[in-house]
């Protein structure tokens, strides 16, 4: 079969180089500014504060499905589990909430590397369902251990309970972090060897990347950081349920948020959860109604834009936002994939 | 002159932005053997499959018994009699010799037939007889050649396309399978091989088509054919 | 006697989850589509029964007559008008519009039927055969088991002996050679699906009986359908019946507190080691 990927025109990058550094650094040091000298109101604060780990969860959920080929149903697992271990520390050790974040990311990559020798001798869905499956069967022992109360819960009992402005930092600074770790990340060999992986698995051994092991650093790397994030959320709600802890929805929102933005993009998670985030709010009016219309949506957009926002108009308009290609070839996208396999 | 039974007019096929069959045309008169040869990659397989309707041509028109069949699914083709015996067989390996048989009844317009068929494709391979109730996916690679010739004829074709049915064949194997071929032209149905084995195309066809990077480049009968014209059309020197 | 009889409602169990499992390992073995939704059309046919039979006052198992036919439809309208589509973009999207359409069909039947446990009533809910001294068999599980049963049974003889079943066998083998024998693919994929909805339809009607459920109960469910398709191999109808054992046996012997917990596990691990199931080649 001949190479036809050669015969695209060039994408225009753009925000990319100095450029985009600076207009980045610009924007996270306003939002720095605006939150630490109250410009926001604390309503606000509240809802960036959503829209930054939202963004993180996001980013994490594409960087293993977009860019890995690793879909997981099962991200839930180390909300919940770094939820619990704020709450735990906090309330039964009674230590600090740093302890109990520190706690929960540790325990969280712990879980992971354990689950990797299970998860990784799977593809596709086996893989997106025995990470269900898991995440479920951890939300069932929480439900009748009687360490972390069964079913009831538990309350985070922090001496001081962190103030809005503060946690917006928090999140402002995760969502920073992660962003550029996975910027990084897939601009190095490893990245790149985990991209041609997902374009075609058979070619993957040639980039030269040994690619169990790169697997296993982005998984690793978003269990950490979503097991941050479900500990900023306990901190927030100041109490975990197993129920929700370890709920579906946490995937639904990081699957609608990468669907939506574009699936494969850097820029597609972060419109994703500034999106997934207004639209909660809103459909917050309708209860009941919200998974319904979420749902709705990302069925549409799968079927009506399978490139999602970002990636549409990357293709319409020929350019990127922060480019993660440094040297590979532009990348296949969904349509194009089915058609070579047809 | 009568109507040719298959006429392929300038069709190209393509996957994705690769073009298999840039421009091909032939014809198949009623009740012949037209052998179409060439090396690999040449595109022959392309066309087969485009012909019986498994892929969409991007350009051209296909005529079968003078109808336009251009486009049509595989499913709507086979019930106006062309039927394909795909490369490599395609046997439904986990089904018995007997159900990937009776599956070539499928079709409505044949199923009152299908106990006739059944014995005359068993009278043409007895072999498949002895074994009906085994798994196809145990047979040999001619005992599945076999199946796939017999679920073909099941569907009570006019026009039988083989495509490279000798392929990884013993020779004893493929001198059977090429006696029955003939029987089967004999009885009526109009036959088009694929082949790489130029030598025994020619010596089974009443026509020979070359084919070249997608094109069909040379056609006629064999004995007006020299073999220099037609190497020079399979190599393209 | 404890022995035996933990084996006896193991092997009743195993029934209903086969059947539980029956549709979801047709669609992974034919369509080659892991039906996330496939535990939510089980609630749906648990709905449907309970909310008919109330409605008319007869015995749940009677509804399948009505219920089956309309899932059978949905399924066909489902495949037909959206999945077969979704398909042709890729198997990664497909399996997050069904995903999709789990959670959606969750949430409607909570806007529904509210959040309230159901179960259907039969007056031979707490019966039981006394086989001997302390050995008892539920005659609910029985029933349940011999629908199960004889559901799966119909449906491999169905696969097995007629055109239509030897069609959607043979497009699971190979939907080219298969449509070279003039299948039409898509409409064989939109049959297979009715089916699926079909058997989740008298599947539903068993939970209704069996156990008390909620619209959330979807999910359960589907894993429990997935694990006796991972254990029984992919489109492997008699798989499906070992797989159903294995987990039922299980289930009972880990109790209430941990039967589940253990059901999940054993899956993880088979994944893991087995993915192509028991009875895959």
């Amino acid at each position: 079969m001949k190479d036809n990927t050669t015969t695209l025109h060039k994408p225009v990058k753009i925000l990319d180089g100095i450029v985009m550094l600076i207009i980045c650094i610009v924007i996270c040091v306003a939002l720095y500014v605006l939150g630490i000298t109250k410009t926001f109101s604390n309503n606000t604060m509240r809802y960036m504060f959503k829209i930054f780990l939202y963004i993180t969860m996001g980013t994490m959920w594409n960087l293993m499905s977009g860019f890995t080929g690793m879909t997981s149903l099962g991200q839930q697992v180390f909300i919940g589990i770094a939820g619990y271990s704020v709450a735990v520390m906090t309330s039964t050790y009674k230590m600090s909430m740093w302890m109990g974040l520190l706690v929960g990311a540790v325990i969280g990559v712990v879980f992971a590397l354990i689950l990797s020798f299970v998860l990784f001798r799977m593809r596709g869905m086996y893989f997106a369902v025995a990470t269900w499956l898991i995440a479920e069967a951890v939300r069932l022992w929480f439900n009748s251990w009687p360490f972390v109360k069964q079913g009831a819960g538990m309350t985070v009992a922090v001496k001081q309970i962190p103030k809005v402005r503060e946690l917006y930092i928090y999140a402002l600074t995760l969502m920073i972090i992660a962003l550029i770790v996975v910027y990084a990340l897939l601009r190095t060999k490893t990245g790149l060897g985990l991209t041609a992986m997902r374009d075609d698995a058979d070619a993957s051994s040639s980039v030269g990347v040994n690619i169990f092991k790169s697997k296993l650093l982005c998984y690793l790397i978003c269990s950490v950081f979503i097991a941050l994030c479900g500990g900023l959320f306990a901190l927030q709600k100041g109490s975990v349920l197993p129920s929700s802890s370890f709920g579906i929805d946490w995937t639904v929102a990081m699957v609608f948020i990468v669907i939506l933005g574009g699936v494969g993009t850097m820029a597609g998670p972060i419109l994703g959860g500034i999106i997934y985030v207004i639209l909660s709010e809103f459909l917050a009016h309708f209860p009941g109604w919200s998974n319904i219309i979420l749902g709705a949506i990302a069925i549409l957009v799968i079927i009506f834009l399978p490139d999602g926002i970002i990636g549409t108009l990357q293709k319409k308009l020929n350019f990127e936002i922060f480019s993660q290609k440094r040297l590979s070839a532009p990348k296949k996208s969904l349509k194009q994939k089915a058609d070579m396999a047809a | 002159m009568s109507e040719p039974m298959l006429k392929v007019e300038g069709v190209q096929a393509k996957y994705g932005d690769f073009i298999a069959v840039a421009d091909a045309s032939l014809e198949v008169p009623e009740g012949m053997i037209v052998s179409l040869i060439g090396s690999n990659g040449a595109g022959k397989s392309t066309l087969m499959d485009t012909i019986a309707g498994l892929h969409k041509p991007s350009q051209g028109k296909i005529y079968f018994k003078g109808e336009d069949i251009t486009g049509l699914s595989a499913d709507k083709i086979v019930v106006r009699g062309l039927s394909l015996v795909p490369q490599g067989s395609r046997c439904f390996i986990r089904m018995t010799v007997e159900d990937n048989l009776i599956m070539g009844s499928f079709p409505k317009v044949v199923r009152k037939k299908c106990k006739d068929s059944l014995e005359r494709v068993y009278e043409l391979f007895p072999v498949l007889k002895q074994k009906r109730n085994d798994l196809s996916g145990s047979l040999s690679g001619g005992q599945r050649q076999m199946v796939a010739i017999g679920r073909a004829l099941m569907t009570n074709p006019e026009l039988i396309l083989f495509d490279e049915i000798s392929l990884g064949l013993a020779p004893t194997t493929i001198k059977d399978i090429y006696a029955r071929i003939k029987e089967i032209n004999k009885s009526g149905t109009t036959v088009v091989l694929v082949e790489q084995d130029t030598q025994r195309a020619i010596k089974t066809a009443k026509l020979v088509d070359v084919m070249l990077k997608g094109k069909v480049v040379l056609s006629g009968k064999p004995e007006e054919l020299s073999d220099e014209d037609i190497k020079k059309a399979y190599f393209g020197i | 006697m404890q022995v035996i009889q933990v084996i006896i409602n193991g092997i009743l169990l195993g029934g209903i989850y086969a059947l539980l499992g029956v549709g979801m390992t047709m669609m992974f073995g034919i369509v080659k589509l892991t039906n996330l939704a496939h535990g939510e059309f089980i609630i749906i046919g648990a709905y449907l029964s309970t909310v008919l039979a109330n409605a008319i006052g007869v015995d749940p198992i009677l509804t399948i007559i009505v219920t089956v036919p309309i899932m059978f439809l949905v399924g066909m309208g489902l495949q037909s008008g959206l999945i077969n589509r979704v398909m042709k973009i890729g198997s990664e999207p497909a399996l997050l519009v069904t995903f999709g359409l789990s959670i959606i069909l969750a949430d409607a039947m909570l806007l529904i039927f509210s959040a309230d446990a159901q179960r259907a009533n039969v007056p031979y809910n707490t019966a039981s055969l006394r086989i001997a001294q302390g050995l008892n068999i539920s005659v609910l599980d029985l029933i349940v088991f011999c629908i199960s049963l004889a559901t799966i049974i119909v449906l491999s003889i169905f696969l097995k002996k007629t055109y239509l079943g030897r069609s959607i066998r043979a497009t699971s083998d190979d939907t080219q050679a298969a449509s070279l024998m003039g299948v039409n693919v898509n409409r064989t994929y939109a049959i297979a699906m009715g089916i699926a909805m079909a058997t989740a339809a008298i599947a539903g009607m068993c939970v209704s009986m069996k156990w008390v459920y909620y619209p959330s109960s979807g999910g359960n469910y589907l894993l429990t359908a997935f694990g006796v398709v991972v254990i029984g191999g992919m489109g492997s109808i008699p798989g499906t019946l070992i797989a159903g054992l294995i987990l039922g046996l299980a289930q009972v012997i880990g109790g209430a507190n941990y039967g589940q917990l253990i059901a999940y596990v054993l899956m993880v691990l088979f994944l893991a080691v087995r993915p192509q199931g028991l009875f895959s080649k």
